[in-house]
């Protein structure tokens, strides 16, 4: 049992690290491609965070999260029914994992962007969940929160 | 089992002992950057390690700004910090008049 945990604990260490993830992409995950460098850098994170409704950048995928904080952005996204998204692991390219924080002036990972806008961080989004501002964006984008159905049926019993 | 009390032992010392070198100097930049400041607490979440912090600040200079930008503010005032930082966590808050 404490073996394990200070396994975690290691893995919980290590991804302030730039350890390499080496996490295969799951279904729905677009690969992070390295950038050119430089000023085509930025263009290209312009165009990923445009290309898709909702982008978000991790430590691991969807399927393998590799960090408490990219986690609780996945079930966030989870939670909401948000099941089309585009989420690129910086694990795998430190170009990206760099570039995505210059990019944004964010110093963390993970990094949320609805409609190519940069919305923050895990703490951000969370409190955007538990205020129902999150519900309300998803429905500009045209995405119906599975949370709104939930409710509907509550309501009726 | 003494390794899995261990950590609950680290955590009832901490509450007991006053603020690491960390949280000092974090709490002194916000006073500084912040000067409109009306609460700020800073608590290394690392075990004392200064690997992790959690930072709350209520002033009214966040006043009528988007919490990411509050957030942006925080980030900005402590650039120097967070580069030794792996991680931190922001709660920013207005005042209540």
């Amino acid at each position: 049992m404490s073996a394990s945990l200070g396994r975690a604990a290691a893995a919980l260490l290590r991804w302030g690290r730039g350890a390499s993830g080496g996490v295969l992409p799951g279904a729905g995950v677009r690969a992070a491609s390295s950038g050119a460098g430089g000023g085509g850098q930025a263009e290209q994170l312009d165009a990923m965070v445009k290309k898709d409704k909702v982008v978000v950048f991790l430590k691991g995928t969807p399927e393998q999260p590799q960090c408490g904080f990219s986690n609780a952005v996945v079930q966030i996204l989870r939670l909401h029914g948000v099941r089309d998204y585009a989420a690129y692991n910086v694990l795998d390219d430190p170009e990206l994992r760099q570039g995505i924080k210059d990019y944004s002036n964010w110093p963390t990972i993970p990094q949320v962007f609805l409609n190519g806008e940069f919305v923050g961080g895990c703490d951000i989004l969370l409190q955007m969940h538990q205020n129902g501002d999150l519900v309300e964006e998803l429905k500009k984008l045209g995405i119906r929160s599975a949370l709104l159905d939930e409710k509907t049926d509550q309501d009726s019993k | 089992k003494f390794r899995l009390a261990y950590p609950l032992l680290l955590c009832a010392h901490r509450m007991f002992t006053s603020q690491t070198e960390g949280e000092l100097r974090v709490t002194q930049v916000l006073k500084e950057k912040f000067p409109r400041a009306t609460a700020i607490k800073v608590t290394d979440i690392s075990g004392g390690c200064g690997a992790m912090y959690e930072i709350k600040i209520e002033s009214e200079e966040f006043k009528e700004k988007k919490t990411v930008q509050q957030h942006q503010m925080v980030n900005q005032a402590l650039k120097e910090e967070i580069k030794g930082m792996h991680g931190l966590r922001i709660f920013t808050s207005v005042p209540k008049c």
